[in-house]
């Protein structure tokens, strides 16, 4: 039975003639997931909840296309009553007393939580492998890396497990794994998908988006995930439109800008042919095609390790043992507390990252260096806006290499932001960032390209990334047979 | 010992009077069952984000107005990073970069002389929980945890602890008076820190600084700054320095104690708080913030002595809001404004105090408390007579007229009635009449008895002694 | 210029965090922190930034939340997840030293 790998509209048919039930979809992605455990792509799974929910649905009106269907959801999202722990030792026994808003809008779909997938220890990573849990692996080879933070999403999408996972994306978490295993995924405008019981990582920079198999059920996922919440802030008021509106629309006439900086010597060879390919085959469809020089993209790391790092050091502050999470046993003083839980809860990255953001911090380096990232911050979306004034898109690769050895060394710290060279710019300036899978390279490890919108375009994106996809028409899935 | 310049600066914060938290629609009450107003976000649960409270902002408004602060149109929050059990996601969201108000000033009279206590700046923030030691473990509640509290911050320009306590008592009144807060120091929803340094000359830079932390009383935070000029004063006469340190007052000493010196300033890694946009205050926010703004005591006291109350009424009255409030109500009346006051601070405050009510809990309703006033200041009514009707006043809802006759007071009011009686007295008393005229005071009391017995007490004394002067003469 | 921070540099922001460190630790922190403030130094490189900062990428301004008290969680609730707690409270050993804030 291999209902899950068809097209959401014929799996939709199935349900509503009643040829198929949520159950037997529910059945098949426990028999994948359980068939492909070494992938380690899940923390916690949610078989007998998902199973009694699949039952539960079997008198209802399939009256949505995501009705019934499995999908995964990232391990620092909350889910109720289903432990979510951040992939970190100090939240390892922790159960949620409320969804994240989210999750709530997957469940008025019907559609149904199949587990939480592995992560890097509070997305604090590109390859998944400070997990508590370990990492996952790449479906593509399982020796390599499935990307970070969200390498178990990837991995269980790619894997072909089910069709639906969600993500988040602080600098390349959803984008760059994506990229490494062959898979879409969207990375929304800041304010576009509520954060509201996302475990923060970085505030100004946290986004949640839908990892898939191809645009469509991206779009669809993220009609569902979208709109303004309540209980958020910082999310907006923008009406959501239908993402998928533009699928398989012309690109004709369509301004593309290339920044010089993203096809530099930073990314590999065979990377920057297979993107000048694809950006040929754009330009014969009729796109204009150019490169152009942006300022500020190569400065986005250092930007990100002091902004990201300081906010990760606060928004982390509150994992001290007291409220919830893992607690020191028999502590001399409360501040021993702290230190002892804090000591075995989290992990080296973590640690080493709090470490950095509350030095960057502290004493005069606030004034010296934050107020200076977040000034150079601003300017660095100005200069996105002014290249939106005359583009619909800015494109380039999303990694500079594809995805590398789990036992590669971890000791580089700034190798592992390296990685997100390409695609930290769009978190900085709040922008969308598409991935499209366009090929592969010598060892037949997935190549992805980077499409960056402006604010609130994800429709334009789905068009530009569904065309490319009908276009290349590849076989991605690992296990060969589409 | 020597005499030093004191330099004083007091930081208040007092608890904003809202339905909600600051940042989450879970309840601000005082007093309930401990961790029984709380929701997730409260107690910093992962993934929580903080909302922000309208009223919060309105009441920053009405704050920063009433203390002559300029009010910042376009603010956002920060965040002050500090690890301590009583602090939920050990960082406080505050504003330190943009608070609302600044540049303010509120005005003390010390002896008739005014003097202005600037302020620096006032901010929004959010209360940490309330923390209970025991003899092995902290208590932890965290009903208080989200409570919204603005900090005002003055400027170090008082010299003494009577100016800073003058200034307690004046703010504390403003803040009491607009509705922003209960101001209540004993259930902390009022709390005081001051600094306080001496120096030798105006001209010398400020000495180092104490700080005394969470005073709890106004008459405390006086003694505190007392005790600590003191022990200054001592240092340095001794030829001692100290550190810059924290130190808190001790009820049962009646002295302050060290807590902490101060080796490096604070480190709080402030950034600004990523979950919550630009908060824009607009003018027309400010204009309906300023509708709301009552008269204020300083006026009220000009007010009032204006309309003929006395001094000693206009100071009663202005302590007790809800009779101010009353009495301003009354304001357009014709009416004899010191009797009104003398009513509302004499029998019915008696009455309130006693049953433990506020006025607006009785039946004296507008109309009826001035038709009470009028039938005082003409003398209809004795205050013999207001004592023995004043229950029926404030508990029925029966016309004063009526409870008049139902009590059988029916006062002869009518000068000629009683000029016939007065006449009558006098024709039966000629020896009395006599020693009155030859200068013996006493004489016209037991005159004056003769026409209360005859009455059997149903006229007005006063009236009744001047007819008897008359018809004297 | 020094090439590393010194042992109280690094200690000072491990107590701010809360974070525990060995000698190895605090060595690598010397060299590792210092580096990255080299790096970072780099932003001080760049030029024509105006003092307009971005904060967070937000599309509009704050909007207030009515005053209504809203639904709120059970103790119940909030004591299973606390690891430590008596009665109504949830408890931590006996704190000693007074609170740094406000």
């Amino acid at each position: 039975m291999k209902y899950l790998e068809k097209p959401i509209k014929e799996i939709n048919d199935l349900l509503k003639k009643g040829t198929i039930k949520p159950i037997d979809l529910v059945e098949e992605a426990f028999e994948r997931i359980e068939s492909d455990k070494d992938l380690n792509a899940y923390i916690t799974l949610n078989k007998e909840e998902a199973l009694e929910k699949a039952r539960e649905l079997e008198g209802k009106e399939v009256d949505n296309l995501l009705f019934g269907i499995p999908i995964a959801i990232k391990d620092n999202i909350l889910t109720k009553d289903l432990r979510t722990t951040a992939a970190s030792h100090i939240l390892d026994n922790f159960i949620p007393i409320y969804d994240a808003t989210v999750v709530e809008k997957i469940k008025e779909k019907n559609m149904i939580i199949i587990g939480k997938t592995n992560m890097d220890e509070f997305a604090m990573g590109s390859s998944s492998r400070t997990s508590y849990f370990g990492a996952p692996k790449n479906p593509w080879n399982n020796n390599k890396i499935s990307g970070g933070s969200s390498g178990g999403s990837a991995t269980t999408i790619a894997a072909r497990h089910v069709p639906f996972a969600l993500g988040s994306d602080t600098g390349g978490s959803i984008r760059q794994p994506a990229s490494y295993t062959g898979i879409v995924g969207m990375k929304p405008t800041y304010g576009r998908v509520s954060r509201y019981g996302v475990i923060a990582f970085a505030s100004s920079l946290d986004q949640l988006g839908p990892m898939t198999q191809n645009v469509l059920n991206n779009a669809l996922l993220l009609n569902v995930i979208s709109g303004h919440d309540s209980h958020d802030m910082t999310s907006s008021h923008r009406e959501v439109e239908d993402y998928t509106r533009l699928i398989g629309k012309d690109i004709k006439g369509k301004k593309i800008a290339v920044p010089k900086f993203l096809m530099s010597d930073i990314v590999d060879s065979e990377i920057i042919e297979k993107i000048e390919s694809v950006i040929e085959m754009l330009k014969e469809n009729g796109a204009v095609v150019d490169y152009v020089d942006m300022k500020y993209l190569d400065n986005a790391v250092t930007l990100y390790q002091i902004i990201a790092m300081g906010e990760a050091s606060s928004n982390l502050a509150r994992f001290d043992g007291i409220r919830y999470g893992l607690s020191a046993k028999d502590p001399k003083s409360h501040e021993d507390l702290y230190l002892e839980t804090r000591r075995e809860g989290f992990g080296k990255e973590v640690k080493r990252r709090i470490m950095v953001g509350s030095y960057l911090l502290s004493g005069d380096n606030a004034k010296t260096y934050y107020n200076k990232a977040l000034s150079i911050r601003d300017d660095m979306a100005t200069e996105f806006d002014k290249v939106f004034e005359k583009y619909d898109y800015v494109i380039g690769p999303t990694t500079t290499t594809t995805a590398y050895n789990l036992d590669d060394p971890m000791d580089d710290p700034s190798k592992s932001f390296m990685d997100d060279v390409l695609v930290i710019p769009v978190n900085m300036a709040g922008l969308p960032g598409l991935n499209i899978p366009v090929g592969f390279d010598k060892n037949h490890m997935p190549i992805g390209m980077h499409i960056i919108g402006n604010k609130f375009q994800e429709a334009e994106m789905y068009r530009l990334g569904s065309f490319i996809e009908k276009e290349l028409d590849l076989d991605l899935n690992p296990k060969g047979g589409k | 010992m020597s005499k030093y310049i004191p330099t004083i600066g007091i930081e208040v914060h007092v608890e904003l009077k809202t339905k909600t938290k600051i940042f989450s629609s879970s309840e601000n009450g005082y007093g309930q069952m401990a961790n029984s107003l709380v929701n997730e976000v409260d107690l910093g649960y992962p993934g929580t984000l903080p909302t922000l409270n309208e009223e919060v902002i309105n009441l920053g408004i009405k704050a920063a107005t009433i203390l002559n602060c300029k009010i910042r149109k376009q603010m956002f929050f920060d965040r002050k990073n500090y690890f301590y059990p009583d602090n939920p996601k050990n960082y406080q969201i505050t504003q330190n970069r943009t608070p609302i108000g600044y540049d303010g000033y509120v005005e003390i009279e010390d002896n008739g002389v005014k003097k202005k206590i600037y302020i620096e700046e006032m901010h929004i923030e959010e209360d940490t929980c309330k923390s209970t030691h025991r003899k092995d473990k902290t208590l932890l509640d965290f009903n208080r945890a989200g409570v919204p509290l603005i900090e005002i911050v003055t400027k170090p320009c008082m010299t003494s602890s009577h100016e800073a306590k003058l200034y307690l008592e004046k703010l504390k009144e403003l803040l009491f008076y607009a509705d922003v807060s209960d101001c209540k120091m004993e259930e902390g929803s009022m709390r005081a820190d001051a600094n306080v340094s001496i120096r030798k000359n105006e001209s010398d830079p400020f000495g180092t600084k104490a700080e005394i932390k969470n005073i709890g009383s106004i008459s405390n935070v006086g003694l505190s700054i007392e005790k600590e000029i003191e022990r200054q004063t001592k240092l340095y006469d001794n030829g001692e320095t100290f550190k810059e340190q924290t130190r808190r007052f001790d009820d049962k000493l009646g002295d302050t104690v060290l807590m902490r010196v101060k080796e490096t300033g604070n480190d709080y890694r402030y950034f600004p708080e990523p979950d919550i946009p630009f908060v824009i205050i607009t003018d027309e926010m400010i204009e309906n913030v300023k509708k709301t703004i009552p008269m204020l005591p300083d006026e009220r006291r000009e007010v009032y002595k204006n309309l003929g109350v006395s001094d000693i009424n206009t100071t009663k009255l202005v302590q007790n809001r809800s009779l101010s409030d009353y009495f301003n109500e009354l304001l357009n009346e014709k009416i004899n404004f010191q009797v009104a006051s003398n009513l509302l601070l004499g029998d019915i405050s008696a009455y309130l105090n006693k049953n433990e009510k506020l006025i607006t809990d009785t039946t004296l309703s507008k109309d009826r408390f001035l038709e009470l006033v009028k039938l005082m200041d003409d003398k209809t009514l004795t205050s013999k007579n207001l004592k023995d009707i004043l229950d029926d006043i404030l508990e029925s809802d029966k016309s004063i007229k009526d409870i008049i006759k139902e009590k059988g007071i029916e006062n002869i009011t009518d000068d000629k009635e009683i000029r016939e009686v007065i006449k009558t007295i006098i024709e039966a008393n000629p020896e009395s009449v006599n020693d009155y005229k030859n200068g013996h005071d006493r004489a016209i009391k037991f005159l004056m008895g003769q026409v209360m017995k005859e009455t059997k007490g149903k006229v007005n004394p006063g009236l009744a002694m001047e007819i008897l002067t008359e018809e004297l003469k | 210029m020094k090439d590393r921070l010194t042992k109280e540099e690094v200690l000072h922001v491990a107590d701010l965090a809360r974070i525990k460190v060995n000698e190895e630790e605090i060595e690598k922190y010397q060299v590792e922190l210092k580096q990255l403030l080299d790096d970072v130094e780099k932003v001080n490189d760049v030029v024509g930034y105006d003092e307009e900062i971005l904060i967070a990428p937000w599309d509009h301004d704050a909007d207030l939340r009515a005053d209504e008290v809203g639904e709120m969680i059970n103790k119940d609730a909030v004591l299973k997840n606390a690891p430590s707690h008596s009665g109504n409270y949830i408890t931590v050993p006996v704190v000693i030293g007074e609170s740094e804030g406000a």
